[in-house]
């Protein structure tokens, strides 16, 4: 896939490409204001991380140019600012999703993916890991064609172990990503292992092993 | 400390003096007159006391024969001539039936070769009169001097002291939060003027000074958002490169926890100052008992807390439905993150009440320092000491009442809504 990362942090920039390119994608940066629009008029893209707070310009006005031009690249935009307004005029404009500083970046990497299946181009509901294929419209899972009981928290942990393969998942981001804010409240995150040991079960009972635990309180999901 | 003294009106106060001052005035005057008054009453007496008796001396002179009109006039020979002298005497007056006083003259005079002695008398005022005289008319005037006075004055202050008034009640209502300048009324009178100007001066500081510290908090909130997404960005890249230690791993996601706490404690204290700024604007109808019960549901799955939920009433109102969400989360956090041992928490919503409780093994020894801002109790470690601070002020916007307690051995916070 071919996103183009317009923020102007570079420190920020140059990780998100470094998570990013590892799943095999090909990324663009732009620094500032006029190097988006450059770019965006110039290439098309499977998907634009748009920083609302670029040095030189606002990112909502380098999404009403490409709304305005009919691009068909998805756009998730970054914000440092929380606020339930700049989300809904980013929506609004026609963004496909928002997140707030900070976030992690499996976190973006599994809205990024979720943006790439509902797109225009090549966009497929589903997402498949050799005999695990993923229904995201119906939200259910199957292996080998055959149908899985899951809750919904194993379902999203299903999900988030999918698009970010082959990762490092900590128990945080882990928690994170099922509960947001709340997910400070746990003592431990024993309740995470409770969930991923019940996925891990349900998974295994069908002959799929992809779950591993990755230095003694991480996870991965990974080929055998 | 300063002392504490009663606290009177200023027109209370100025009457006050004002009529104190006149009452000496009125009694010293009063003596002075009297003295006055007796005094020229006397002079006026005896002069027409010698104007008689030097009538009389005429008249005997003129071969008059000697006449007696008592007590008026009485006339007498006396073998010597005796010292002329005045003096007040009292005598019996037929004609009025009473005793009277009088002022007497006598004087001794050789006529014709006879020695006469000449008494005249006439009617003293009695000096009671006089006083009475004085202090009836005194009072008449001063009585209603005072109630003209009283009410000139107290319209005439009305007028005077109305910008001062006015603008009391303006200053009463001031509040920082709100956005409008303090508008104060203008006055033709130079003190009040520049007062006006003080008040403006200072307030408009306050303020600026208060907008500064929110703009700041704001700000501060916003700049370490980007860092932190650095910082963690960098993190889950270096989890994700070379192998690492367990050790190393360890480090690193302690990291990713307290990156965590920060980006928790920034939104906190962005959604403290929004609610400050009133910017939740989404009202609706909203049953807090119901949003409780969503939120015991989302946290069943986080927190081992056994939850015991009484839901009596619905506990309708009408708020922004975010921080409804917040309100609940809030409180029930608080109970979760500060119960000891393995017991459980109440929750009970009845009669426009929501109250929850917690175990706890003693009363909060600072309950009123309960919702300032990174106070914390314990040594909780968990907490970001913002939680109780944002309930209560979304309490105070919306005019809910937050109570604390602690009754057998739990603590228990209740909301009450009108």
């Amino acid at each position: 896939m071919k996103i183009l990362i317009a923020e102007d942090e570079i420190a920020l920039q140059q990780s998100i490409v470094t998570y990013l390119e590892k799943d095999g994608n090909v990324c663009e940066v732009a620094s500032d204001y006029n190097d988006a629009i450059y770019k965006v008029d110039l290439y098309d893209y499977d998907l634009i991380i748009l920083d609302i707070n670029l040095a030189t310009g606002s990112g909502l006005d380098v999404l009403k140019k490409l709304k305005k031009e009919n691009k068909e690249a998805g756009v998730i935009i970054i914000s440092a600012n929380n606020s339930l307004d700049d989300k809904l005029d980013g929506l609004d404009l026609g963004a496909d999703d928002y997140i707030t500083k900070p976030f992690h970046l499996a976190e973006l990497n599994s809205r990024i993916k979720a943006v790439l299946r509902r797109g225009k181009f090549g966009g497929d509901d589903t997402i498949t890991f050799n005999e695990i294929s993923v229904d995201t419209k119906s939200r259910t899972a199957y292996v080998n064609g055959k149908a899985m009981a899951l809750t919904r928290k194993e379902y999203d942990l299903l999900v988030f172990f999918m698009t970010n393969q082959g990762r490092v998942l900590s128990k945080e981001i882990i928690a994170e990503h099922l509960w947001g804010d709340n997910s400070d409240l746990a003592d431990n995150f024993d309740f995470i292992y409770v969930h991923v040991n019940n996925l891990r079960k349900k998974l295994t009972g069908e002959g799929a092993k992809y779950i591993k635990t990755a230095y003694g309180s991480g996870y991965k999901f990974i080929e055998d | 400390m300063t002392k504490t003294t009663k606290k009177v009106r200023l027109s209370r106060k100025t009457s006050q003096s004002f009529l104190g001052i006149s009452l000496i005035l009125m009694v010293v005057s009063t003596i002075v007159l009297y003295f006055y008054v007796s005094n020229l009453l006397q002079d006026e007496v005896e002069e027409a006391l010698f104007s008689t008796e030097a009538r009389i001396e005429t008249a005997l002179k003129s071969n008059y024969a000697p006449f007696d009109l008592p007590p008026i006039v009485e006339i007498g020979t006396v073998a010597v001539l005796g010292v002329e002298k005045i003096k007040d005497t009292i005598i019996y007056d037929p004609s009025q039936d009473e005793m009277e006083e009088f002022r007497e003259l006598t004087s001794f005079k050789e006529i014709n070769g006879k020695n006469y002695r000449i008494t005249v008398r006439d009617l003293v005022v009695e000096s009671e009169n006089i006083l009475m005289a004085v202090v009836v008319s005194y009072i008449t005037i001063i009585l209603s001097v005072f109630v003209f006075l009283f009410y000139f004055s107290k319209a005439r202050n009305q007028k005077l002291w109305q910008p001062f008034f006015t603008n009391l009640e303006k200053m009463k209502r001031f509040s920082l939060t709100s956005d409008k300048p303090i508008g104060l009324m203008d006055s033709e009178i130079l003190e009040f003027h520049e007062l006006n100007k003080e008040i403006k001066t200072l307030t408009g500081k306050v303020k600026s000074d208060y907008l500064n510290l929110k703009q700041f908090t704001e700000n501060v909130s916003h700049e370490l958002q980007t860092p932190l997404a650095i910082i963690q960005a960098k993190i889950e890249n270096i989890i994700n490169g070379d192998d690492l230690n367990d050790i190393q791993y360890g480090h690193l996601t302690s990291i990713q926890k307290d990156i965590q706490r920060l980006t928790q404690m920034n939104k906190r204290l962005t959604l403290l100052t929004k609610i400050e700024n009133k910017q939740f604007l989404n009202i609706e109808k909203v049953s807090l008992a119901e949003l409780m019960g969503e939120t015991i549901q989302s946290f069943h799955e986080i927190s081992v807390t056994e939850i015991k939920y009484h839901r009596k009433d619905d506990m309708w109102t009408k708020m922004d439905s975010y921080l409804a969400e917040v309100l609940c989360t809030n409180l029930l956090s608080n109970a979760i993150k500060h119960n000891t041992g393995e017991s459980d928490i109440e929750i009970v919503v009845e009669d426009g009440r929501l109250s929850i409780s917690n175990h706890g093994t003693k009363p909060l020894t600072h309950p009123e320092n309960l919702y300032t801002r990174f106070y914390r109790e314990s040594e909780a470690e968990k907490s970001t000491g913002l939680g109780l601070a944002i309930v209560k002020r979304i309490c105070v916007l919306y005019g809910f009442l937050i109570r604390y307690e602690f009754a057998e051995g739990r603590h228990v916070f209740s909301v009450t809504v009108e």
